[in-house]
């Protein structure tokens, strides 16, 4: 019955109403512009691939009528599409100074609104090829009817073939279907080998937007690190894309450099959903602990952790932090053992204070930590501080927050992005103002990188038992004294 | 806003499902109702959520506005969805564990489209195991017709899975309703009916509204169903669907128990106990005096004629 007030008509609300619908219709406007405009580019590109199909494809005439079939009618509806909307708009326009008729929402579908068969891959010149491991292979190409470049990503297919198209790629197209964000690459379309009459469809390709640079190997080749200023612009830019895709309960799963592409723009942008899902709110209870790239994992997953949420993101994002001031990973461990070593020893020993219940995980029951009693609590603390001593404080203040041991007192990508830090002197850096570098991918094959790749699915996770008593053995010794270090900015 | 709509389908591809097709619209509907109640009876046997299934449910629907239903075997193409859509979610099927639901069901001991049967007995026959055995060559041959359909579907449908589904709305909804002033289980328990009923509508209502529309008429329905007093104003407008709109989905629902009785009354072909499939439709068909190849305009037919030989040379090579 609370809800009645809300039928009821005050002048506020009335008030309220006229200016939402302003800027509905003024939203409306500049879809619908945009739509047409993008259907007639479309229309005119689809036009030209007809026209090249038909003539190349004379002889199986069949086939052509097929392909007449699926293309004319999209490409009429797109044309039409946008017209509708146009007229809502000015319908909605016309209500207002009656005043009576209520207006309602028009949800619209994402992307294209309907569906249809994929195209062909012929579509595309290949130029060159990207890279080829074990994620599968990646080649620049030309889109022939528009020329524009783009990355081709090949799915990769199970070996044995008797568990279908991998769930993993085809996660990643449906999740990177549904976003939209400046910092997060952009989907185009799925295209499939030419081969689909009946039976197969062996050739999947990922028709991505292309950028110039992957973040890994730009750091590998610097001379010099990146300023602060511009650590601050791919960070925030990061975070921004981190905290869109948390908001659409998207967590990525593999962050890291070689996933971050950086074109000449200074635009970042995440890439390869490959270990990406989707998550609800509580997390799903299930879901596997093998993900994210080694060097990248967060403690509460090697110590095998059930029900985790976006925190494991938020520590790749602290270890991808660290790596752009160094240019150098942060946590290179050799085994799951040695990566929570190393993780210890840089962010201490967790306690049932600074980590409440992390005892009860799966695989900490195996741990033996040497005793935190006060004396040593300085010698089993952070040394994060002391490991980036040109760091500003809030600088080192984020990264520390970013590599809390609990998950819990992680900041979110939202709070990330209203730290301190960003707002401090040097301001991030213009993205246009950015340096360039010479692009790998679009001229020659790239190195083949040595981060180790992103767990296998179905590995067994075992820590085994541990002993990590001997972490800090010699840490008691070192010299406590003045830990000084001239800063520069 | 993506999780709340879904791509729709166009004026033209309806228009060439009902115009241009060479299956008779009764049959179309009749295979369509039938192989959504199929789905929906594997989901159950197979233990995955309503989510899931109703899902697979619209992903199937909108796989056949692009390939003729005649292009592969119904419970193939229903194995498939399900298979598929389960595989993207958090509630994976083992390939065989579809097969075996599937041998099942499309065996004669399966009480699937048996209940209109003259004579309902009151205790069900035994089962009888022989009849749903899957042999090892079945198992591999049905697993690889699954799977060749899996990637048909995904190729028809550009790779886009997403379906976004009324029935979370629906509660939503009802809870600023109050409920209607009604018993809460049980109003929900009804919405959900309907909302579970129009997926097997061949009204394609899945395809043709967004799931706020089809919510709004499943709370319309419950509260129609329960004489509950409603808001004397326009209340569906504040869910954002016109008077229009909502009175289209109404009906469409409340058609949908008619139709499917009168179906099951004429016996043909559900009475007929067991599944529909492609060899029935033909021979149906061949009766009408339709053959495949000559009922609408050349293109059509001729792709779905090249498509039946194909898949006839097909299972002739697996025979020898």
């Amino acid at each position: 019955m609370a809800s009645k007030s809300r039928w009821a008509d005050t002048a506020d609300d009335a008030a309220v109403e006229a200016k939402l619908k302003r800027e509905k219709e003024e939203k409306k406007r500049i879809k619908a512009e945009k739509a047409r405009k993008a259907a007639e580019e479309e229309a005119k590109r689809k036009a030209q691939a007809e026209a090249q199909q038909r003539a190349a494809q004379a002889q199986a005439e069949n086939e052509a009528a097929n392909d007449d079939n699926a293309n004319r009618p999209s490409a009429k509806r797109r044309k039409l599409t946008p017209e509708p909307g146009a007229n809502e708009g000015e319908a909605a326009a016309k209500t207002t100074t009656d005043g009576e008729s209520a207006k309602l929402l028009r949800f619209e579908a994402p992307g294209t609104g309907t569906w249809g068969p994929s195209r062909s891959v012929e579509n595309y010149d290949k130029l060159n090829d990207i890279e080829e491991g074990a994620y599968g292979w990646v080649a620049r190409a030309r889109e022939i009817s528009t020329g524009k470049v783009v990355a081709l990503k090949r799915l990769k297919l199970d070996s044995s073939g008797r568990a279908g198209l991998p769930e993993t790629g085809l996660r990643e197209i449906q999740i990177l279907k549904d976003c939209a964000h400046r910092n997060v690459v952009s989907l185009q379309e799925v295209v499939v080998g030419d081969d689909t009459t009946l039976g197969r469809i062996e050739n999947i390709f990922l028709v991505l937007e292309f950028l110039e640079h992957d973040l890994k190997s730009v750091l590998e080749d610097m001379p010099e690190p990146f300023l602060a200023s511009e650590v601050k612009t791919l960070l925030r830019q990061l975070a921004s894309g981190v905290a869109y895709l948390h908001d659409h309960w998207v967590l990525h799963r593999d962050l890291k450099t070689s996933n971050l592409l950086l074109n000449n723009r200074g635009t970042l942008k995440i890439a390869d959903f490959g270990m990406a899902r989707y998550v609800g709110d509580p997390p799903p209870p299930k879901l596997t602990q093998l993900v994210v790239t080694l060097w990248y994992r967060a403690p509460e997953l090697l110590l095998g952790i059930k029900t985790y949420g976006t925190a494991v993101d938020m520590w790749s994002v602290g270890c991808v932090f660290g790596e752009l001031l160094t240019r150098e990973p942060l946590l290179q461990g050799a085994n799951e053992v040695d990566e929570l070593t190393r993780i210890f020893e840089l962010c201490g020993i967790p306690t049932e204070d600074s980590w409440p219940g992390f005892r009860r995980l799966p695989h900490a029951r195996s741990l033996r930590l040497p005793s935190s009693s006060k004396q040593n609590a300085a010698a089993t603390g952070s040394v994060i501080r002391a490991r980036f001593p040109l760091l500003t404080t809030a600088g080192s203040a984020l990264l520390s927050a970013l590599l809390s041991l609990n998950p819990d007192a992680r900041p979110s990508a939202r709070d990330m992005l209203l730290h301190e830090y960003f707002r401090q002197d040097p301001k991030p850096k213009h993205e246009a103002l950015f340096p360039t570098f010479p692009s790998k991918a679009g001229q020659e094959r790239r190195r083949r990188r040595e981060t180790p790749n992103a767990p296998g699915r179905g590995q067994p996770a075992e820590l085994g038992s541990v002993d990590f008593s001997g972490i800090f053995a010699n840490r008691e010794k070192e010299e406590r004294g003045g830990g000084f270090a001239l800063r520069m900015v | 806003m993506a999780h709340m709509t879904n791509p729709l389908a166009t004026v033209d591809q309806l228009y060439r499902r009902t115009s241009f097709s060479a299956l008779p619209s009764d049959l179309q509907d009749t295979i369509f109702f039938a192989t959504q109640c199929l789905t929906q009876a594997a989901g159950v046997l197979l233990r995955v959520p309503q989510s899931v299934t109703a899902q697979a449910n619209v992903v199937l629907a909108r796989y056949w506005l692009v390939d003729s239903p005649l292009a592969h075997e119904f419970s193939d193409v229903s194995a498939a969805a399900l298979f598929l859509v389960a595989k993207l979610g958090a509630h994976p099927c083992p390939p065989r564990d579809v097969c075996n639901v599937y041998a099942y069901l499309l065996s004669p001991s399966s009480l699937l489209f048996q209940a209109a049967s003259p004579s309902p007995t009151p205790s069900p026959p035994k089962p009888d195991p022989s009849t749903y055995y899957l042999t090892e060559t079945a198992y591999a041959s049905f697993h690889t017709r699954i799977l060749s359909l899996e990637a048909r579907i995904l190729y028809a449908l550009g790779f886009d899975t997403h379906v976004a589904l009324p029935h979370p709305l629906v509660v939503t909804y009802l809870q600023t309703l109050d409920f209607l002033g009604q018993p809460r289980a049980e109003v929900a328990r009804r919405a959900v009916a309907h909302l579970n009923a129009a997926l097997l509508s061949p009204q394609l209502l899945y395809l043709t509204h967004q799931p706020h529309a089809i919510a709004v008429a499943a709370v319309y329905n419950v509260a129609r169903d329960a004489k509950a007093k409603m808001p004397e104003c326009a209340w569906w407008e504040v869910f954002d669907v016109d008077r229009e709109e909502l009175g289209f989905l109404v009906v469409a629902m409340r058609s949908l128990e008619g139709w499917a009785r009168r179906q099951r009354e004429e016996g043909e072909p559900l009475g007929r106990g067991g599944m529909i499939t492609r060899g029935f439709v033909e021979g149906e068909m061949r009766k009408r005096g339709l053959n495949f190849g000559n009922g609408g305009p050349e293109g059509e037919v001729d792709e779905e004629t090249a498509l039946m030989q194909s898949l006839d040379q097909k299972a002739d090579q697996m025979e020898e």
